[in-house]
């Protein structure tokens, strides 16, 4: 691809964690890991997603598992409320050495959400690059989780 | 494009998940119970709220008893200790004899030594420290003994973990509460201050708690990064409308999510709250926020306060900071703030590093605490010198800068995304001008003699007060009006300053105590209703320590009733409420200097004398050179007294060059050239210090104007969301929604505080 920029469907279950038991609302509370696939060592990466029914809020962005992205990634506040769905712009980068970087299939962030309804999730890959800024032919998925409890 | 739908199904844990659960929590608590020392003893609601989430209810703790006639000996002057928690034992006493060494120490009713020492009338020896022994008054509650960790719980049950321990001496009372520690880390590049706060929670009762903290960052703060820490998982906090943000925030903690909300109460106070924190666990919470440092006569000053101090709101207020003992904090409206009494320790400490890059050599440090100084070139490192202290009293650290390098400067960035540039210029006026005989004055001394302002702080005020009497001259009128529940003066008009007049004014002030509410709206009043006399430049100084809830309502009054006066207010204490001081002087197109309590309230005092004996810089203008400056802040420039810089902030479009300070001094024209400095990394932080500013701006038009029509509020919030800042209007959130602890929402616990450095826990807390 020109933008060497590919989108990939993820697989989901089709499960959400309990409500709380006294609310019973339709609100629940929802992390989703957004997993980067780079053939090559990724300095910088950025991705939105959005929610088309509007049910989504993000409520934290939480780091990935990559020592070279040890922060969490910072988003565009200006994304979140855009057009008519609720949308995030994430992004980060790193200043590791090559070695250091992250390659092959690997979480970058979670993004914890606040549901309320059916949400209809959009996930786009805006950019992969190496850290001499060239694009990386990588793509990016999502993996909503279950809410553990304990 | 990944697309997916989801739809719900609320779906419990699988039961091979609780299994997995059980066996772990057995495993945790006993590691917990072989590396702590746990001893479980008695039950009791010490912390005292229910499982239910009901506000805690904490026992009352009983009063000390009042003693018999007890004769206690000062034996002993000791160094002052830089961290407060010197080798004093706190003890009750009511009476005393004076050791030879002590020197100006009177007592003449029951007060206490330790921590918050003070005689009652404040006398004592700048800077020291009395030792006093004696023996013990009883109480209606045995000692307890800070070896034995004894069962400290929000609820029933048993405790898991240990009280801190740390202080063996007799008298103290060991709380446990749920911020462990606070670090402080300051970056200081030329007059930008980026500043990372790391506050450490953990919860030490058999029961899951939601902790929240009110705390104090500097006025103009801007908070702009929030993050939640939870082992190696750092989930950064979204910032959104205030009211969404405690939406969300509720919800998480009622479907048992850890999640954390920061909201601000007031520009200078801001609320913390942590929930689900489990027994054992820990949490930590990372703000960072940006502002730029004062500047005053070569001295830049860093401030760090560490404390709320105890305010007074007047009744009916709708919005009050309430001072509460500890476990008295109530649901409802208003930001109670709890206090730990003089005897009792949390175990809370703070540690403060400070990196100084000011661009210049550095000459000299001084600070309100011990430090340490690492130099580096002309870079520097400062820390604590005894690495951490408890924070009951606020972090000032001064450095001075090589007189002859300093010059008025431009520091400008431009937003590689947006394009838009953001800048701020010191102006500096020269500071060897000759003095000119000043204008005669007529000078209006308000002094708070509310009860927070008993023993010391009454002291340095006094102290300032007698200052100012024996620098006035003939020609000078005076007033002094003296307010807590209510207003009085020394006369019925101003006087003019003879000898016989300032001798009974010395003797009036001598008198004064200090008791009762802070009703400052009296003081206000009192002194800018009066008719001004048109011969003389009228100066009003607050000497006060700002423990009120209802500055908004004060400040409003200074801006309907300042006329021709300037106000020049003194902050007295070590824990003031600078954003009202600093507003007030705004307001009064005046200065703010601050007295602390092992400070000179006479050097202060001289200082603002030989300001005033300075001509100002009048008729300031800016020429903006090659660059077209828009929504600058303040929008109305103030005069310039000597050694005080003009410091605006605003966008810009074209080239910032030629940029030049117009003004009048003495008749004389003033020219005064800014030097650009090129964008650094201090620069991109320019964009939220403006933002920060233009949002104080809008809040004091609310303040002065109202706002019938919510557009001010409307532009505070739109403001804050754009630039990411927190905001009357605007909270960080951030929950894990990766876990649901079991149990409800836990207890609520108010992280107590101490009463500020001097304040008296029983004259301020209800």
């Amino acid at each position: 691809m020109a933008r060497a920029i590919k989108l990939a469907l993820a697989a989901v279950a089709i499960w959400l964690p309990a409500a709380a038991g006294s609310a019973g609302e339709e609100i629940r509370f929802v992390p989703v890991e957004i997993i980067l696939d780079s053939p090559e060592p990724v300095a910088a990466w950025q991705f939105e997603l959005a929610d088309r029914n509007e049910s989504m809020k993000v409520v934290g962005v939480e780091n990935g598992d990559s020592d070279a992205f040890a922060r969490a990634p910072y988003y565009d506040r200006g994304a979140i409320v855009r057009g008519d769905a609720e949308r995030i712009v994430v992004a980060d980068y790193s200043l590791a050495e090559e070695s250091r970087l992250p390659r092959g299939r690997i979480r970058v962030a979670t993004v914890h959400l606040m549901i309320e309804g059916e949400a209809d999730f959009e996930l786009t890959l805006v950019t992969a690059t190496t850290s001499d800024g060239r694009p990386i032919d990588a793509s990016i998925s999502q993996q909503p989780l279950r809410t553990r409890e304990r | 494009m990944s697309r997916t739908k989801y739809s719900g199904t609320p779906e419990s844990a699988s039961p091979d998940s609780r299994r997995r659960v059980a066996r772990v929590v057995p495993g945790l608590l006993a590691a917990l119970v072989l590396t702590l020392p746990v001893a479980i003893v008695s039950c009791s609601s010490e912390m005292g709220a229910s499982p239910s989430g009901d506000p805690p209810l904490a026992e009352p703790m009983p009063r000390t008893a009042e003693p018999a006639d007890q004769e206690i000996w000062i034996i002993a002057k000791e160094e002052a200790s830089d961290d407060e928690e010197g080798p004093f034992e706190t003890v009750v006493v009511t009476a005393a004899k004076r050791a030879p060494d002590v020197g100006d120490v009177v007592f003449d009713k029951t007060y206490q030594m330790g921590v918050n020492a003070n005689d009652s009338d404040g006398r004592r020896t700048a800077g020291d420290h009395a030792k006093v022994v004696g023996r013990r008054v009883p109480t209606t509650e045995p000692p307890v003994d800070p070896h034995r960790v004894v069962r400290h719980s929000p609820g029933s049950g048993m405790m898991l973990a240990s009280f801190p321990i740390g202080d063996r001496r007799p008298g103290r009372r060991h709380v446990p509460l749920p911020l462990k520690h606070t670090a402080v880390n300051a970056d200081i590049d030329g007059y930008i201050g980026t500043v990372n706060v790391r506050q450490e929670y953990g919860n030490p009762y058999d029961t899951k708690i939601e902790a929240v903290y009110v705390f104090p960052l500097p006025e103009k703060a801007a908070v702009s990064e929030f993050l939640m820490i939870i082992g190696d998982r750092t989930i950064r906090g979204i910032l959104r409308e205030k009211e969404e943000a405690e939406r969300i925030y509720q919800e998480a903690r009622a479907r048992g999510h850890r999640a954390s909300l920061m909201r601000q109460t007031r520009p200078n106070i801001f609320e913390q709250k942590v929930a689900n924190i489990e027994p054992g666990k820990a949490i930590d919470i990372d703000i960072t926020y940006f502002h730029t440092l004062a500047y005053k006569d070569g001295w830049y000053s860093f401030v760090f306060p560490t404390v709320v101090g105890p305010r007074y709101n007047p009744p009916g207020h709708p919005d009050p900071v309430d001072a509460v003992r500890r476990g008295g904090a109530r649901a409802g409206g208003g930001t109670p703030v709890e206090y730990l009494r003089p005897e009792e320790r949390s175990g809370h400490d703070i540690s403060i590093n400070v990196s100084v890059d000011a661009g210049v050599e550095i000459e000299e440090f001084k600070a309100t605490h011990r430090i340490d100084v690492e130099r580096d070139g002309r870079n520097a490192t400062v820390s604590l010198k005894r690495g951490k202290t408890i924070p009951n009293r606020d972090f000032v650290l001064d450095f001075r800068v090589a007189g002859e390098t300093m010059k008025s400067s431009l520091l400008t960035h431009r937003d590689p995304e947006t394009g838009e540039g953001y800048f701020t210029l010191m102006a500096i006026p020269p500071a060897s001008r000759d003095s000119v005989a000043r204008q005669p004055m007529e000078l209006v001394f308000v002094m708070d003699c509310s009860g927070s302002m008993n023993g010391r702080p009454m002291h340095q005020a006094k102290e300032a007060v007698r200052a100012a009497l024996d620098r006035l001259t003939p020609d000078d009128t005076f007033q002094i009006i003296r307010f807590s529940d209510r207003a009085s003066q020394f006369g019925a008009t101003p006087l003019r300053a003879t000898e016989q007049n300032l001798m009974r004014a010395r003797q009036y002030v001598d008198r004064l105590s200090a008791d009762g509410g802070t009703e400052m709206i009296n003081g206000v009043k009192s002194a800018l209703d009066f008719p001004h006399d048109p011969s003389r430049f009228r100066f009003v100084t607050f000497l006060t320590d700002g423990y009120i809830g209802n500055e908004r309502d004060i400040l409003a009054a200074v801006h309907a009733r300042i006329g021709a006066s300037r106000i020049f207010s003194f902050g007295v204490g070590n824990s003031v409420n600078r954003y009202l001081m600093e507003r007030m002087a705004e307001a009064g197109r005046g200065v703010v200097a601050y007295i602390g309590l092992n400070a000179s309230g006479r050097k202060v005092m001289d200082g603002f004398f030989e300001r005033v004996s300075h001509p100002a810089l009048t008729d300031v203008e800016i020429d903006w050179g090659g660059m077209a400056a828009t929504d600058v802040y303040p929008a109305k420039l103030p005069d310039l007294f000597v050694g005080r810089p003009l410091v605006v902030t605003g966008k810009f479009t074209g080239e910032p060059e030629n940029v030049q300070v117009l003004g009048s001094v003495g008749g004389e024209r003033l020219v005064l050239t800014a030097a650009e400095n090129p964008d650094d990394e201090a620069g991109s932080s320019l964009a939220k210090v403006w933002a920060r500013l233009r949002i104080a701006e809008l809040a004091n038009r609310q303040t002065w104007a109202g706002d019938p029509h919510n557009e001010l509020r409307d532009a505070i919030r739109n403001t804050a969301l754009q630039y990411q800042l927190v905001s009357n209007y605007t909270s960080f959130v951030a929950v894990d929604s990766m876990l649901r602890t079991a149990g409800g929402h836990g207890v609520t616990v108010h992280q107590a505080v101490p009463v500020p450095d001097g304040v008296r826990y029983e004259t301020t807390v209800d």
